[in-house]
This record gives structure tokens, C-alpha cells and sequence, in this order.
């Protein structure tokens, strides 16, 4: 790390570097949020509140090849291309790393500033699948604390509903029984199958790890991920060749061969860090799974190293000393819901961001949508008007009766967000709030619509403008 | 947004379906915002009775009716000695009332004005600070109402209009109007200021006698704040020339020390290089300086949109400025576009 440290920092001289780190658990829209991003810049979209870009100081913006050789390159054209194409569909979910270099052009406000490097900043955004995120916690627990705490949490409520079938199969494993590999791959299974069950749409629970078992990348059917949680004492050491001892080898060599790799190489070197969450797929769920985001959010969230940096720091691993927490798809809101969506995010998301600010590190909350799928609309229904927002819903959205098929437009009213943040987690707001998914829309003048991705923006990278 | 109770709906829209009207911009209350306002002191509550006020507008009526009752006699001593000079008289005297009725309703709008942009600042600093969709409203439609029929100000207000569709924050929405609204304004500002600056500079070491300067430095000031004050959509008329200047010299009082530069500044330049070349001019020197420093103070107290703390504008680079005579970019007789 700090060899990576001295490098960024001795390139930084000459090419400035902003390693932008957009974090997210899966489906809150990362890809989305990278492609529309890009979008943005290259076709010079509206973007008011981007100040180098409203005031016109950037000269010219391009894509160009990525610094690091052994990472795909993040499909930007591709995912464009699915959004623009005549069927209008969102990036399927991300299934391996990938990233990509933007390069910014710009006038340079003092000499000194474009005398280096002839003001130019490059942009390195790192695309990957948001379940891996959830894999970051691992790193300081052992075996024996995996165990159990996802032993202990699917004993309760949300879980235990979806773990019947696992915890059968956990009953007939002896942790202390010689190792056979048929069982140990047969109950990684069932473990992975009730990971993938809570993950469902209207379960949406969160703190699910470890991530590779519900995304595996490159690695499926690796020994690497055929292990499961076993009913141990949290001091028991099994000896050599039982079940518990296998499995624990193999749950450490995943914590070291794949998190601490793609921790140590993607996130430790970040310089600004946009979290994003779905908090409106969580409501959606209930309050249960509000409640498990916020704890996997922390979790992750506790793992990144925030503060403001000094010479030292620049040296030896840099801080993120910026982080703008976003609730995505504000769009699925009437714009008068959005500070209470920026409020209750700030309730989820408080532990982190007091840890930033005490540390030194910049940060905001925005309700954020990088691609807005929907325009607002007031409809008065029995006397009465209802802040609506109108799309095209998704085919097999259901909103009470009404089924669409992905090409009816309709005026949706969501519900009434509580005022009081508090009051999403404790389930009083249960069923009153439905929030459908709507189509990518139709490009308007070349551009995408947004709702503050230029307020996202100026507060991520606008302050390297110099 | 008050019943508690609204489940989720969705309306298909049909061919003849519901009707849907497009989106009103009304954000209901903000909840728990924080925001440090200066408190204001009620100094009201143990004035005395205003005994010498009472005294001084009586004195004032009478004065006025002395006036009437002597006009009035004049006129009809006219009238009795010819009938002509008596019309010659009264229509004199009708036109000297109708330029001080006419006077009258200049200082009052002039005042109104004032007052006017007095609470667009006020509507915006809450904006900005509390992130408020009413007051940002409020502001919004007294700028609009301050330069919407200024040649010069046609484009900027166009470019900031184009924007009135997006979701944008309130507090966000006044810093764009701050940027694109006053901007241009600022520019021309701080040319109006560099070059009474530099007049100032000018004529204090071309004046023969002390006590003449300080009358043409208080002339250039006073013309440099009323075309600031029209510059920014005010209207200086006397009286609201003389309140400016009194919120001018309290804004120096609050702002107090000035940055301790400028007073280097002056040390170096007034008693130091300057003043061993030439006494007078090191005095011209420090009056520019000084004018300066009241352009700037009367250009936050003119503007309808406080100016943020970061593009206050140094006396460093307005010095730049005045010592750019007629430099590359700057022509200093261009006048400023006035409505």
C-alpha cells in the first residue's frame, strides 16, 4: 500500500489524479451513476452547478486508456448503447471489476496550476459488483465471528423465515466430523441459496456476506467459495481434517486471496468517495430491511479511511477527504419527498459521517438521480392534489391492481415519506409507500436529465479546477 | 403534504384519462435545519419620547406654511397690481411645487428602492443560509423585478431562467443567480471603483491646498457610491445617497480591521516608498486606497445577493486594477449601462 501511496503521489505531480471511489451495495446504481457521469462530461450536458464546466473552463474531455493494465475496461459504450438502444433497458447487474479513465481539459486559473501539467485531471472510476462491498467487514473478523454472528442473525426475524432449508442442513453437520468434500460443497449451497433468497426484491435485506457467494465473478465453483457458517464455540480450534477446520482454512484463505486484494488495490488509494444507497428499495421492502441497511452500510462504511490529508498521508496511503452520501433514484419521487429522502439517509448513514467530520473529511447528503426516468405532475384526485411523478413503469410492475407491461405511462404517487427520519426504521410506515421502477427515458438534446448529478459533481472534483 | 395517511397510487394516463397539470413549485416546511443568524437587539424599548423630533418637524411645518402664506401673498400681490403678472406668477409657482412634489416622489422611490433591495438581501442571506424554497422564491422575483427591464442584464437573466425547470436546492439556486447574475455586475464594479480610485489618486497630489482634496475626494466617493448604487438596479436619490452612506460607513465599522494587508499596504506605499518620491503623491496613493476600501464596502452594501466569503473581492487585485492604467483590457472612461 504505501508503495502504491508513493507512486500516486509521484504521479500526482505531473498528472493529477482524482481516484473517485463510487461505492455502493449491489443494484443502488453504480454502473448507472458512472455511465451517466461520463455521458455528462464528454457531451458537455446541463450542468449548472458544476462551475468549471457552467463557467466554460473546460476546454475538452475524452476517455483515454486506463493506468492499471490488468482491469477490464469499464463498457461504457456498452451500457450506453442498452440505455439508448430502441428497447430502453438499464445495465444488468455488474458482474466483475472493471474501470476507466476520464481526462478533463481545463483552463487553469493560475499559472502555476497549468504551468505543471498543462491543466489536465484525469478521473479514474472503478466499476464492480456492489456485493463484493459487503466482503470489506470480513477483514477483521475471524471464522469462528462469522459464524457467529450470521448464525446468531438468521435466527431472528427478517431471516428466519428464509433460513428453514439452511438450518436443516446445518443440524446434521457435526463441526468436529472428518472432512467430506461432497457435504462441505452441499451445504455452501444451501448457504449461498438463503443468502440469494434475502437478497430478493421484497425481502431486500443487505448485510449479506460474503458478497462472492451471490456475485462469484470469475470464480464459481472455486474451492474458495465452498464453505458455510458451522455452530461453534467462539474459542473452539478443531483440530486437523474435521469439517470445522477445513472450512475456517478456506474462509481464511478468501478473506486474504480475495478481499484483502480487492480492498487493498481499489479502496485504500481513493481520494473522493460518493456512497451511493437505494433507500427507496429498502422502503419499499419495509422497515426490516431499512434497518439491515443501515447496519451493512456501517459495517462497509467503517472499513474506508476518511479524514484530511497531510503531506504525511500523501506519502503513505492517502485519506478520502471528501464523501457525499447519495440516496439514489430521487426521480422516483415528486421533487417537494426529496429532503425528506435526504433526510432519512442522513439517519442511516449518521455513525459515518460523524466519523468523516470528526476526522476532517468534507461531507454532504443529496438525493441524487443520475438519469432521471420520470417528470412531475400534479393530479387532483377527489379535491385533493397528489404530487406525482410521471414514466413509463417497468413491464411487471404492480402498483395495487394496475399491471403495466413497460409501455403504458403513468402518473404514480409513491406515498408520503415520514417527516420524522426516525420513524422509517420503526415500522409505523409499513405498506404505505410503493415505489415503482421506471424506464431509462428518452435522451432530451443530446443530453440524459438529471436531478443534482452537477451538485454531485462540483462537490466531489469541483475544488481541483485550480 | 398533511394528512398521514395517503396510500400509494398509480393513474394510467389515457387518451382522455386524468387530467395532469405540470409541476407547481411549492416545497412544504424544513425540518430541522440549524443555521447561525446574527440576532437583532430591540434598541426600540427605552427610547424617551421624541420630544426634539416633535420640536424640529413643527418648526419645519411652520417654516413651510410661512413659505405657502408668503408665496400665496406674493402671488396675490401680483394678481392686484396686473392680471398677466399675476398668471406669470402663479404658473411659476405652481411649476416650483410641481418639482418638489416631483423631488419628493424621487427620494421616496429612491428610498423605496433601497428598502426593496434591502429585503431581496435579506430573502436571499436566508435562502442561502437555510436552504429555504420560499425565501428563494421571495429573492428570486425581486431580482427579477430589479433587472427585468435592463438591456444589459437581458442575457445573463435568460441564461438563469433556462434553468427554472431542473431540481435544483434552493440554497443552490441562489448561488447560480449570485453567479449569473452578478457576476457581470461585479465586473463592472470593480471598474467603476479602480477608476474613482484612481481619479482620487490623481487629483489628491494635482491639488494645490489640504483642504480642497477632501472635498473632491468626498465628491468622488459620494458619485462613486450612487453609480454603484444605480449600477446595481438602485436608485440614489439624496436622502437615499446619505442612508447608503451611513449603512457604508457601519459596514466599514463591522468589517472592521479590513484585513490587516491593506494597512501594510498603506504603511509601505503612503510613509514609505511613495512618500519618499513625492509626499503628495504618497497621500494620493493612501486616498485611493481609502476609496477603495468604500467601493468595496458599498459595492456588499448595493448588492441584492450577499457576497459569499470566498469571491469577496481582495484589495489586492482591485489594486491590480487601479495601477492598470488603461491597461490592455480596460477602457476607463467606458461608462456604465444605466436603465
Amino acid at each position: 500500500m504505501a508503495v502504491g501511496g508513493l507512486r500516486d503521489f509521484a504521479s500526482g505531480f505531473l498528472n493529477p489524479t482524482v481516484r473517485l471511489g463510487v461505492t455502493g451495495l449491489s443494484r443502488s446504481g453504480k454502473t448507472v451513476f458512472i455511465t451517466a457521469l461520463v455521458h455528462a462530461l464528454l457531451k458537455g450536458a446541463r450542468l449548472p452547478l458544476f462551475e468549471a464546466h457552467a463557467r466554460g473552463r473546460i476546454r475538452r474531455a475524452y476517455l483515454e486508456p486506463q493506468p492499471d493494465d490488468d482491469l477490464p475496461r469499464f463498457a461504457y459504450e456498452e451500457h450506453l448503447a442498452g440505455l439508448l438502444g430502441p428497447t430502453r433497458l438499464w445495465p444488468e447487474s455488474t458482474r466483475r471489476i472493471s474501470q476507466l479513465r476520464l481526462t478533463l481539459e481545463y483552463e487553469p486559473r493560475r499559472f502555476f496550476a497549468g504551468g505543471l501539467h498543462g491543466g489536465k485531471l484525469h478521473i479514474d472510476i472503478v466499476d464492480y459488483p456492489g456485493e463484493w462491498l459487503l466482503d470489506l467487514p470480513l477483514l477483521a473478523q475471524s471464522y469462528q465471528q462469522w459464524s457467529a454472528t450470521t448464525l446468531s442473525a438468521s435466527r431472528k426475524a427478517p431471516r428466519l423465515a428464509h433460513a428453514k432449508a439452511w438450518h436443516q442442513m446445518l443440524a446434521t453437520l457435526k463441526p468436529t466430523a472428518p472432512v467430506d468434500e461432497q457435504v462441505v460443497m452441499a451445504s455452501a449451497s444451501v448457504f449461498t441459496a438463503y443468502l440469494a433468497r434475502c437478497r430478493a426484491d421484497d425481502v431486500s435485506l443487505s448485510a449479506l456476506p460474503p458478497g462472492r457467494f451471490l456475485m462469484p465473478g470469475d470464480l464459481a465453483g472455486s474451492p474458495l467459495l465452498s464453505f458455510s457458517p458451522l455452530e461453534l464455540a467462539p474459542d473452539a480450534m478443531p483440530g486437523p481434517g474435521t469439517l470445522a477446520n477445513l472450512m475456517a482454512r478456506r474462509y481464511d484463505s478468501y478473506v486474504a486471496k480475495i478481499v484483502k486484494p480487492f480492498f487493498y488495490g481499489h479502496f485504500a488509494r481513493l481520494d473522493r468517495q460518493i456512497v451511493l444507497v437505494d433507500v427507496l428499495a429498502a422502503l419499499n421492502a419495509g422497515p426490516d430491511a431499512v434497518a439491515d441497511l443501515r447496519v451493512a452500510l456501517n459495517d462497509v462504511l467503517t472499513c474506508f479511511r476518511t479524514g484530511q490529508n497531510s503531506l504525511l498521508s500523501g506519502l503513505f496511503g492517502k485519506r478520502i477527504d471528501r464523501v457525499l452520501f447519495a440516496a439514489t433514484k430521487a426521480d422516483l419521487l415528486h421533487h417537494t419527498s426529496h429532503d425528506r429522502l435526504e433526510n432519512i439517509l442522513r439517519h442511516l448513514v449518521s455513525a459515518a459521517a460523524d466519523r468523516a467530520g470528526l476526522r476532517g473529511a468534507a461531507h454532504d447528503v443529496a438525493a441524487l438521480a443520475a438519469i432521471r426516468a420520470t417528470r412531475e405532475a400534479t393530479v387532483t384526485e377527489r379535491g385533493e392534489a397528489l404530487a406525482c411523478i410521471v414514466g413509463t413503469p417497468r413491464a411487471g410492475e404492480v402498483m395495487g391492481k394496475t399491471h403495466f407491461d413497460g409501455t403504458k405511462e403513468a402518473a404514480v404517487f409513491p406515498g408520503d415519506l415520514p417527516g420524522d427520519a426516525a420513524r422509517a426504521l420503526d415500522g409505523s410506515f409499513a405498506g404505505q409507500l410503493k415505489f415503482l421502477r421506471f424506464r431509462p427515458p428518452v435522451l432530451t438534446d443530446g443530453a440524459f436529465p438529471h436531478v443534482r448529478l452537477d451538485r454531485a459533481i462540483e462537490f466531489l472534483i469541483g475544488d481541483r479546477f485550480a | 403534504m398533511t394528512q398521514p395517511k395517503r396510500g400509494p397510487q398509480a393513474f394510467v394516463i389515457d387518451a382522455e384519462g386524468h387530467v395532469k397539470t405540470e409541476i407547481a413549485f411549492a416545497r412544504d416546511e424544513v425540518h430541522g435545519e440549524l443555521a447561525v443568524m446574527p440576532t437583532a437587539f430591540d434598541r426600540s424599548a427605552r427610547r424617551q419620547f421624541p420630544w426634539a423630533g416633535i420640536l424640529v418637524s413643527s418648526l419645519f411645518a411652520l417654516v413651510s406654511l410661512w413659505a405657502g402664506l408668503a408665496i400665496t401673498t406674493l402671488v396675490e400681490d401680483f394678481f392686484a397690481r396686473s392680471a398677466w403678472l399675476g398668471w406669470a406668477a402663479l404658473s411659476v409657482a405652481s411649476l416650483a411645487g410641481l418639482a418638489a412634489l416631483a423631488i419628493m416622489l424621487r427620494e421616496i422611490t429612491g428610498l423605496m428602492r433601497l428598502r426593496k433591495i434591502e429585503h431581496i438581501r435579506n430573502a436571499a442571506t436566508r435562502a442561502i443560509t437555510l436552504d429555504e424554497q420560499a425565501s428563494t422564491q421571495t429573492a428570486l422575483a425581486g431580482l427579477d423585478v430589479l433587472y427585468g427591464g435592463r438591456a444589459d442584464m437581458a442575457l445573463p437573466l435568460r441564461e438563469f431562467r433556462s434553468h427554472a425547470g431542473e431540481i435544483i436546492d434552493p440554497s443552490d439556486r441562489m448561488k447560480l443567480a449570485n453567479r449569473l447574475l452578478m457576476a457581470p455586475l461585479d465586473a463592472e464594479a470593480q471598474r467603476i471603483i479602480a477608476r474613482r480610485a484612481r481619479r482620487v489618486t490623481l487629483l489628491t497630489t494635482v491639488t494645490p491646498a489640504a483642504a480642497l482634496d477632501i472635498i473632491f475626494v468626498a465628491a468622488q466617493n459620494a458619485g462613486m457610491l450612487r453609480e454603484l448604487a444605480t449600477h446595481y438596479g438602485g436608485r440614489p436619490s439624496t436622502l437615499a445617497t446619505l442612508k447608503l452612506a451611513r449603512m457604508v460607513v457601519v459596514h466599514l465599522a463591522i468589517t472592521g480591521g479590513l484585513a490587516l494587508s491593506d494597512n501594510l499596504i498603506q504603511h509601505l506605499v503612503g510613509k514609505g516608498l511613495l512618500g519618499r518620491l513625492s509626499a503628495r503623491f504618497g497621500e494620493g496613493a493612501v486616498n485611493g486606497i481609502l476609496t477603495c476600501r468604500i467601493g468595496l464596502a458599498a459595492r456588499d452594501v448595493c448588492r441584492p445577493i450577499p457576497a459569499s466569503a470566498n469571491n469577496r473581492e481582495t484589495l489586492a487585485s482591485l489594486l491590480r486594477e487601479v495601477v492598470n492604467f488603461g491597461g490592455k483590457d480596460k477602457k476607463p472612461g467606458d461608462g456604465i449601462a444605466v436603465p
